[in-house]
């Protein structure tokens, strides 16, 4: 063979021999070593089977599931975030995000504590229908709402609506239990005195801990009620804990929490870095959004055609994700509210109706990309997965 | 017959460059990605109001549409050009070791040469010399590799002959004296992760050439943009391309490669197999060990795995010049290392005085992140091994503890900067591995000894027929490399199937 120009290089010869010498003294990879999925699977697994051990009732509208690895350890979380349940109901495969309650210093059990929904499918599922024993399949923990030592401030201004208490339980807990540097306010709003869940242990810790302070804010309270009544606006916030500075501001709760509340905080000067806000799934009734084109019905019906898969019909007043659940179809979800991607599919042809933030990556945008927990049919499409 | 002419496993760089390659010359294409979405290193992720560029700092090889490079030209030959827009960055780099040196070179070799010498007056006459070497070399080369002369000889190619298996701190020792003014000059070493002591002077005086004769440019919409205009230009060459769909196997009888097995257990025949993955899962994992001739096992062996990154996705809520940053790129050294320390420390978990690159992506195209905001990308090279041993219950305390020691080197550069930060995310060597599936999180594929380098890469071939590797650990790391070995591997499968 004709030797390489290199060959004549000065240094060659060194760098031959030490190749040579690699190659019998080198690294063996071996697949259970060198391979990053053992470990990945441990830290962040794709899908877990999750074993419900304890049921427990919070209010006569919520109960705690309490769950167990069938395959443990758990992975390890941060408080706040969530984990996409994934059922099966009336023979519909579906998922729903619901976050961690339990907090993540011990990894024995993940709680999820969930508030039934009007005709929610999925909630009604897992209070009515789920047991101790049985078995559901999630997600690995995922999501973006968790405080953040680079930048956050180490007092924490938590506002809560209704079931949006569930990661502050992790967070509040996992700072209570390790003793951590950090001050939690938490305010947090119920329609009535009754629906407020873990209200006893929360009092009861506020009353121990001195770097927990918590407000209960009571929409429609009782005749003769002391505490905090109607909505938690910027100037209960400020009346309650004076300094606005030095803080970072959490907010979870139903839309309409946050369509008050950000306006409410903004007022006050709290920049967007120092205002946190958890995904909350998409609004409940679509048609209400400001931008939905109002010719379009949300009853009305339009053809999906998948491309390779077949035609399914599609409510224009629903994501185009549940349409396709509906239809058989398995498109991976995991946060149902626009923001994490997984439920990307392609737009080859038609019209969809996206709500304001979606977290969409420009060049999506400009190659037809939507995500499919946000995204409804206005007129009939043609996707791809 | 068999489903498909080709089943390309990943859609990183190099599997999206061939796969619309061989689409566009009529194969029948499949490109299997496990990711929801096209780009492997190539992409972007979103927090907030912000869209943060996973990997691109710098990309090389464009050249101006006037004068286009390498890549331009393959990029306008897969019809993409026209979809993407590309900005040149104004700046070589500024090099900051926070009260003790600052500078900024700019895309110019005189300028390059007087800011040397303004701040090392006394090496006046080395900083000349070496500048005149290192374009010297790096013209040499791209005639005897680049445009082929077939009489290369050393009478010709003298400065080649001479310097290509020399070491970077070789040639630095030779020229200058302060440890300074060679840390300074060999702080690229930081885009080929090999420190100067064992770095091979060919990189350093190719990349100097290659960002100042054909200036460095960043893509409007980020790595993203691009990468899902290659696969939008697959689709419409009638490629077929399938995300959340991981290969689970390639199945080899007789030597001969049949087809893969996808993660959902579906089996798809193909003639050929181009794989984007490293070679050891592609090898081990995907393939299996027992079907892998001995020679690949011999040559694997040789090769030890590259660093991975540890970076810190930076949204502020303010323009970058409030903050006083004027650059594109930034080195930030914490220290002079150029030999066996700065080894060293990159095995260690911790960041600590590590070597930081930092991209403000605003600073050649304002409109990168919404007005009133800056987008700024930190990165230190580190092995990704230490990070396999620590228990997973540990991994979000040391990954903040390591993430909160580059904001207080960033700090040091910019007072105030933490102030301003709206969104921050922390990627680690376990992200990469998550995202990207290569053993330890490796992000420049094999680590780039001289042994490995230039002349001895592994290349694309395998003995196994119908067998093709490509990426970044076949040939050269980085984008431009990674996304013409892709062309390459086309090429080949072309031309095997006599297409
Ligand atoms: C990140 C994240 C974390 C979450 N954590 C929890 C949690 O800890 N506990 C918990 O109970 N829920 C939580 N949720 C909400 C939960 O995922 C489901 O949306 C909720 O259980 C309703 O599901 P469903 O199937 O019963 O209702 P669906 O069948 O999906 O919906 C029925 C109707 O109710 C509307 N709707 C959906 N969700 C709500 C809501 N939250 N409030 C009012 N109307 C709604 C729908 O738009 C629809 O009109 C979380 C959501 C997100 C995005
Ligand atoms: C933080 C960071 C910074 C960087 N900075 C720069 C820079 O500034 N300039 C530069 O030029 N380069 C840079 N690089 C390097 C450059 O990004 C990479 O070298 C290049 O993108 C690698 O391309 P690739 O073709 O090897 O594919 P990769 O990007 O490695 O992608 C491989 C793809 O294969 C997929 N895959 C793997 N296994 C399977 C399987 N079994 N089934 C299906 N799919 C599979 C993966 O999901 C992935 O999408 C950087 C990289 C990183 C991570
Ligand atoms: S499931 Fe997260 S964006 Fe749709």
């Amino acid at each position: 063979m004709k030797k390489a120009v290199f060959e004549d290089f000065d240094g060659y010869r060194e760098v031959a021999a030490a190749v040579e010498m690699s190659r019998k003294l080198g690294v063996n990879y071996s697949p259970d070593t060198d391979l990053a999925d053992p470990y990945i699977r441990r830290l962040h697994p794709d899908r877990m089977r999750l074993r419900v051990s304890d049921v427990f009732d919070e209010t006569s509208s919520t109960k705690t599931l309490r769950l167990v690895a069938e395959a443990p350890p758990l992975p390890p979380f941060q408080a706040g975030q969530y984990i996409a349940l994934s059922v099966e109901v009336d023979g519909v495969r579906t998922s729903r995000p619901y976050s961690i309650a339990s907090p993540p210093n011990q990894l024995g059990f993940y709680d999820i504590t969930v508030r039934r929904v009007a005709d929610g499918v999925v909630s009604n599922y897992l209070l009515d229908c789920v047991e101790p024993g049985d078995v559901l399949e999630s997600s690995g923990p995922a999501g973006t709402f968790y405080y953040n030592p680079i930048f956050h401030k180490k007092t924490m201004v938590c506002i809560a609506g209704g079931s949006g208490i569930t990661p502050f339980m992790s967070m509040i807990r996992e700072v209570l239990e390790c003793g951590l540097d950090r001050t939690i306010h938490l305010f947090y709003g119920n329609k009535s005195f009754e629906d407020i869940i873990f209200h006893e242990t929360l009092q009861w810790l506020s009353e121990r801990f001195e770097r927990f302070h918590y407000y209960p804010v009571i929409e429609e309270p009782p005749d003769g009620y002391e505490g905090s009544r109607g909505l938690i606006t910027g100037r209960l916030v400020k009346e309650t804990i004076g300094d606005l500075e030095e803080k970072t501001y959490y907010l979870c709760g139903p839309r309409g929490m946050y369509d008050f509340c950000v306006p409410e905080l903004e007022g006050l000067g709290v920049p967007k870095g120092r205002l946190r806000r958890e995904a909350y799934g998409t609004p409940a009734d679509i048609e209400k959004d400001p931008g939905w084109p109002g010719e379009v019905k949300g009853t009305d019906t339009f053809v999906v055609t998948v491309r390779g898969r077949g035609e399914f019909s599609a409510r224009a007043g629903e994501p185009l994700l549940v349409a396709l659940e509906k239809g058989g179809l398995a498109v991976p979800a995991v946060c149902r509210s626009g923001e994490c991607s997984m439920c990307r599919v392609r737009l080859l042809s038609g019209k969809v109706f996206q709500p304001a933030g979606v977290l969409l990556r420009k060049s999506d945008r400009q190659f037809g990309y939507i995500h499919s927990c946000a995204a409804y049919p206005l007129e009939n499409l043609e996707i791809a997965l | 017959m068999a489903d498909y002419d080709v089943v390309v496993v990943g859609a990183g760089n190099a599997g999206m460059t061939a796969s619309a390659a061989m689409a566009k010359k009529g194969l029948k294409v499949l490109l299997l990605e496990r990711h929801n979405i096209p780009g492997g290193c190539g992409t972007s992720f979103c927090r907030g109001r912000f869209e943060f560029e996973v990997a691109l700092h710098q990309l090389s090889g464009m050249g101006s549409p006037e004068h286009p490079g390498p890549l331009r030209m393959m990029l306008q030959e897969l019809g993409v050009i026209d979809d993407l827009e590309f900005v040149e960055i104004p700046e070589l780099f500024r090099a900051v070791m926070p009260g003790t040196i600052d500078v900024r070179l700019e895309t110019d070799k005189a300028q390059v040469i007087a800011e040397l010498q303004r701040h090392f007056p006394g090496e006046k006459e080395g900083i000349e010399k070496f500048f005149d070497l290192a374009f010297q070399f790096a013209t040499q080369m791209l005639s005897v590799f680049y445009f082929k002369d077939p009489d290369a000889s050393r009478d010709k190619y003298p400065i080649l002959y001479e310097y290509a298996f020399k070491t970077c701190r070789e040639v630095l020792d030779s020229f200058f004296s302060d440890p300074l003014l060679k840390a300074v000059v060999s702080v690229y070493w930081g885009y080929i992760g090999m420190p100067p002591d064992r770095l091979s002077f060919a990189y350093l005086a190719i990349l100097y050439f290659s960002f100042i004769e054909f200036k460095a440019y960043h893509v409007k919409g980020g790595s993203q943009a691009m990468s899902n205009a290659i696969v939008n230009k697959f689709l419409s060459y009638g490629g077929e391309a399938r995300f959340h769909c991981g290969v689970r196997k390639i199945e080899v009888a007789n030597g001969e490669v049949k087809g893969v097995v996808t993660e959902h257990g579906e089996r798809i025949s193909a003639k050929c197999v181009l794989s984007n993955a490293s070679p050891v899962a592609t090898y081990l994992q995907l393939i299996g060990p027992d079907h892998v001739p001995e020679q690949v096992h011999v040559e694997m062996r040789g090769r030890s795995l590259s660093m991975s990154g540890f970076t810190l996705y930076i949204g502020l809520d303010c323009e970058p010049g409030e903050l006083g940053i004027r650059d594109s790129t930034s080195f930030i050294m914490s220290n002079t290392e150029i030999g066996e320390k700065v080894y060293d420390q990159m095995r260690k978990l911790h960041v600590e005085d590590d070597l930081l690159v930092l991209s403000c992506y605003n600073i050649a195209d304002p409109d990168f992140s919404p007005k009133g905001t800056t987008e700024l990308n930190l990165v230190t090279l580190k092995f990704g091994e230490p990070w396999l041993r620590l228990p997973p219950t540990e991994y979000f305390r040391e990954k903040y503890r390591s993430a909160e020691n580059m904001m207080r080197n960033l700090e040091r550069v910019y007072p105030g900067i933490r102030d301003r930060v709206e969104e921050l995310e922390v990627g680690t060597p376990l992200t990469h591995m998550r995202y990207l599936g290569h053993p330890a999180g490796a992000i420049y594929g094999f680590a780039q000894h001289m042994k490995d380098s230039l002349f001895f890469q592994p290349g694309g071939g395998s003995p196994i027929q119908g067998l093709h590797l490509a990426g970044g650990w076949s040939g050269d790391p980085g984008f431009q490399p990674t996304l013409e070995a892709g062309k390459a591997a086309a090429n080949s499968i072309l031309k095997e199937l006599g297409a």
